[in-house]
């Protein structure tokens, strides 16, 4: 059911290109791809960023077992109505992981995906595709609630991020859908490169107060707590990630998980097992690279490579790259930003905003 | 029908996988937690072996533990009575290892694993003789086990048919000739474990001049059974298992780091010589009351390369199947192997033809780790990368091999070794001190072209695992001084095409560039289990004088990093 991509221009006259660290002095860590940005994110003399320095420090990385993850579920399963509530963006991650919790660990799965306006089409058939073949349950809930908080944080040139108040908005939705339909878990496709996976057991693992989202963090706090006052619908919208989960967690004490943190598996794996077994494929463009990510994250990236000079995917890559599942060379390659003003253009357009609106 | 073998809680701690008659998956906890010989719970073993057959807990429809633990505790508490009040210490000191893991490995499979039907126990050296007969070639076939001790028993014999076992006699504890090798091991200043094959090593530069003690203490039988005289021994009172009694006949124990004198190489050498006695009249009393053709040989006392190959040279058997893991990590082969045949009814599984059990790692993850590492490295195709590897030996280069899956068992045979040129006359110390950090006595293996093997050995036939020793012939002494031991023999691994694939082109790509249709060939680890990882294979790499790091297609030259 492919449908046309709206967002896609063609013939644009313009690319905006940003190098990683460009504005804030350019140096980026030798053994990752985070610049410097102090005080946050320092470089020693070898040029290596003090998160490496701290990862190599450690002993050993934390070990999570796939028999961990089999523990966690069987302890609930069968108790609910659903095992779990599978959070699926249409994505190579999301898409395993709800393939992974119906095959290989025989749960019975509540597949659920919203839009916000700015899904891709093809992403959103990749879901449908893999619920069809899985024969899974399928919540989809698609709706304008964001748009006039992601149009006020762009016009206000806020320094938030906009996925930031994105995650605690899908995230809220996803411990009351869980509720709504009595799922003890919360499934999402983060890889190992994403949250904290030390906080498996309690919470999601917001990561707000890791060195590297702390600037950015702060700064979506304080849009939050300063830009919204005229707009009403979100009077009660959570103003951190962890009033949000405090939240939650008194209506709903589900435990949100990634089978991707216990397996061995890194994405060129997986993703040979859900084109054949589910039909999946790449959309036809998302950033960074090889993901399949919504269109306003093109936006949300570019902005936080102006104002940061790095993104949360550079945080991401970072980590895959401390951990042995990309090369520094591969994470760099994908992360190149080399966006078609017009494509950007026509995704501010669905906000009524023009790209003079991002410079 | 899908079993999982779990042994664990003593040493060699392992877990395997039988699914549908084939052995997927083997390996020892050691590899993952970094633990020489790891005694814990196999959680990350038993997590590599799912992974690898595809399956999660929820696909395995029995689990067999390599043990019947309440009967070793009714052992243990026996002895500790009859001991009393010498062994209180020790009671004191082993009760909550007792009631903490080893009595409750039922609650760690169901908590650790999700596990929710009741194990399956097998007897100790039932699961040893599984491990030898149920996977091997032979149809029928004597077995003998020989080990420290498993609940009672410390040696077996009976013999295998089809899919059926049944054990005729047992030696029971304290009678134990694995035993008494570690207590002399122990006696000779080397850690148990790690120590027994050094004295196996350290026997061949001795006279057997204590063979007398030894009869003393042992009152050997014809049939290969024997008794201890436990008046020379302390067991249960701790870790030291010899009393004053036996220092008497011995003399003064050898103290950690004291220096090795004659009569320690003697007392070596006469241990090694008894115990050859007694494994050689076990096998010759199996020979005569089985009448059967062939034996297979598990327990810790089948790593001696020594006896084996006695047992071997004597010829009442046509030929020999050793379990390359022979220790207990084996029998957590054998107690699935067993369970798959009793208790699912299921035909033989097929013959284990290699020991290549365990992980192996993408070139794509090689690849990752060398480029963030910053190492430079070239990707050769396969005939090139043998060629390259094949040359640098030649130049006496040390050259760290990693492909494939790693072995199962205390062996590497060519996926995770360290490769050297054996004609080197200075390769051996140079191994032994600069790389291996290890005493310089201890010699090393050959890997040789099965069909060359006569060339070079006074040796016909296979030797697949490792454990066996040949004769140099002797229009070859002097042509592989880095692979004679001081008595002219050699451990020796024979390679086929077939079994071998890539190791068997690079050695015979060796023989091409230099004559000689062998490698060198030892571990690749210092003073630690066998790397497991690229990782830890690049770590090693580092920080030894390996020249040169072959990583699956990847060669890393030293002289770049």
């Amino acid at each position: 059911m492919s449908q046309d991509l709206p967002f896609i221009a063609t013939g644009g006259q313009r690319t905006t290109h940003i190098e990683v660290g460009s504005g804030f002095g350019g140096r980026i860590c030798s053994a990752c791809v985070l610049p410097e940005i102090k005080p946050h994110i320092q470089l020693d003399a070898d040029g290596v960023c003090n998160i490496c320095q701290d990862y190599r420090r450690q002993e050993r990385t934390p070990l999570f077992l796939e028999s961990d993850f089999i523990k966690i579920l069987d302890k609930k399963r069968g108790k609910h109505r659903y095992d779990c509530l599978v959070m699926c963006s249409g994505g190579k991650d999301s898409t395993a992981a709800l393939y992974f919790m119906k095959t290989r660990y025989k749960c019975n799965p509540l597949a659920f995906t919203f839009d916000h306006g700015f899904e891709q089409n093809d992403a959103i058939d990749n879901v449908r595709k893999a619920v069809d073949k899985l024969g899974v349950d399928f919540v989809f809930f698609k709706t304008n609630y964001m748009k006039d908080m992601f149009k006020q944080l762009i016009r206000s040139k806020s320094k938030a991020v906009i996925c930031h108040p994105c995650s605690i908005w899908y995230m809220d939705l996803a411990y009351k859908m869980a509720k709504r339909f009595d799922a003890p878990f919360i499934i999402a496709g983060w890889t190992k490169g994403q949250s904290k996976k030390q906080e498996v057991m309690s919470s999601c693992g917001c990561n707000v107060h890791q060195p590297e989202y702390r600037a950015m963090a702060l700064e979506t706090q304080k849009f939050l707590d300063e830009e919204l006052n005229g707009l009403p619908q979100y009077k009660d919208f959570p103003r951190t990630m962890e009033t949000m989960l405090k939240r939650a967690k008194k209506e709903h004490n589900a435990t949100v998980l990634s089978p991707h943190w216990f397996l061995p598996y890194g994405p060129e794996e997986y993703v040979q097992i859900i084109k054949e077994n589910l039909g999946w494929d790449y959309t036809a463009q998302s950033y960074p690279k090889k993901s399949t990510n919504c269109m306003l994250n093109f936006i949300s990236a570019h902005n936080s490579m102006r104002d940061y000079g790095y993104t949360h995917y550079h945080v991401e890559a970072s980590k895959l790259v401390r951990e042995g599942v990309l090369s520094r060379e591969e994470a760099l390659k994908n992360l190149r930003m080399d966006f078609d003003d017009s494509m950007l253009g026509g995704i501010l357009g669905k906000l009524d905003l023009d790209v003079g609106n991002i410079r | 029908m899908t079993v999982l073998g779990l042994s664990c809680y003593y040493h060699d701690a392992s877990a395997a996988i039988i699914r549908d008659g084939i052995v997927v998956a083997a390996v020892q906890e050691e590899r993952f937690d970094r633990e020489r010989y790891s005694p814990v719970f196999p959680i990350q073993a038993v997590n590599f072996c799912l992974q690898q057959a595809g399956i999660t807990i929820y696909d395995i429809d029995e689990v067999a533990f390599y043990e019947k633990m309440y009967l070793k505790f009714e052992r243990t508490i026996l002895a500790h009575v009859i001991g009393y009040p010498f062994t209180f210490n020790n009671f004191v000191e082993t009760m909550p290892l007792w009631l903490k893991d080893r009595l409750a490995v039922s609650f760690a499979v169901r908590e650790e694993l999700s596990f929710k039907k009741p194990v399956l126990y097998v007897k100790h050296h039932l699961s040893h003789a599984a491990s030898a007969f149920l996977v091997s070639p032979f149809e029928r076939a004597a077995i003998l086990t020989v080990d420290g001790v498993g609940e009672y028993a410390c040696a077996t014999w009976g013999v295998g048919n089809g899919t059926d076992i049944q054990i005729k006699k047992e030696q029971h504890y304290p009678h134990s000739l694995g035993l008494l090798y570690s207590i002399v091991t122990a006696f000779l200043g080397f850690h148990v474990f790690t120590g027994e094959g050094k004295v196996m090593a350290l026997a061949e530069f001795g006279e057997p001049d204590h063979l007398d003690h030894f009869k003393k203490i042992i009152d050997l039988k014809d049939d290969g059974s024997f008794r201890l005289d436990t008046r020379y021994f302390s067991f249960n009172r701790g870790a030291k298992m010899h009393n004053e009694k036996f220092e008497e006949l011995f003399g003064a124990p050898r103290g950690p780091g004291e220096p090795m004198t004659d009569r320690h190489h003697n007392i070596a050498a006469s241990l090694q010589r008894m115990t050859e006695e007694i494994v050689l009249r076990m096998a010759r009393h199996v020979h005569k009351a089985t009448g059967e053709r062939y034996l297979c040989l598990a327990g810790g006392v089948s790593l001696n390369v020594t006896a084996n190959s006695r047992i071997r040279s004597e010829g009442q058997f046509e030929d020999l199947y050793i379990q390359p893991a022979a220790g207990d990590a084996g029998a957590a082969l054998g107690a699935a192997a067993y369970v798959y045949h009793t208790v699912g009814g299921n035909p033989r599984v097929q013959p284990m033809t290699t020991c290549a059990l365990g992980p192996e790692f993408s070139n794509h993850s090689v690849e990752v780790l060398l480029r963030n590492r910053r190492a430079k490295f070239q990707k050769l195709d396969r005939a090139a990368l043998v060629a390259e590897t094949a040359r640098r030996i030649a130049a006496n280069q040390v050259v760290g091999w990693f492909k494939g899956r790693s072995e199962f068992g205390p062996r590497a045979l060519g996926n995770r070794s360290i490769l050297a040129n054996p004609a080197d006359p200075t390769m051996r110390d140079r191994l032994n001190l600069a790389i291996k950090k290890r005493e310089g006595f201890r010699p090393f293996g050959a890997s040789v072209l099965l069909e060359h093997v006569s060339d070079y050995f006074e040796f016909e036939g296979d030797s697949p695992y490792m454990l066996l020793v040949a004769n140099i012939r002797p229009d070859k002494l002097g042509s592989i001084p880095a692979v004679t031991h001081v008595n002219n023999t050699s451990r020796i691994q024979t390679l086929t095409s077939e079994r071998d694939g890539v190791y068997y082109e690079l050695v015979r790509e060796f023989y091409a560039q230099t004559g000689l249709p062998m490698i060198l060939n030892t571990s690749f680890n210092r003073d630690e289990p066998i790397v497991n990882t690229p990782a830890e294979a690049l770590k090693c790499f580092d920080e030894s004088g390996i020249d040169c790091l072959v990583i699956n297609d990847y060669v890393v030259d030293k002289a770049t990093r």
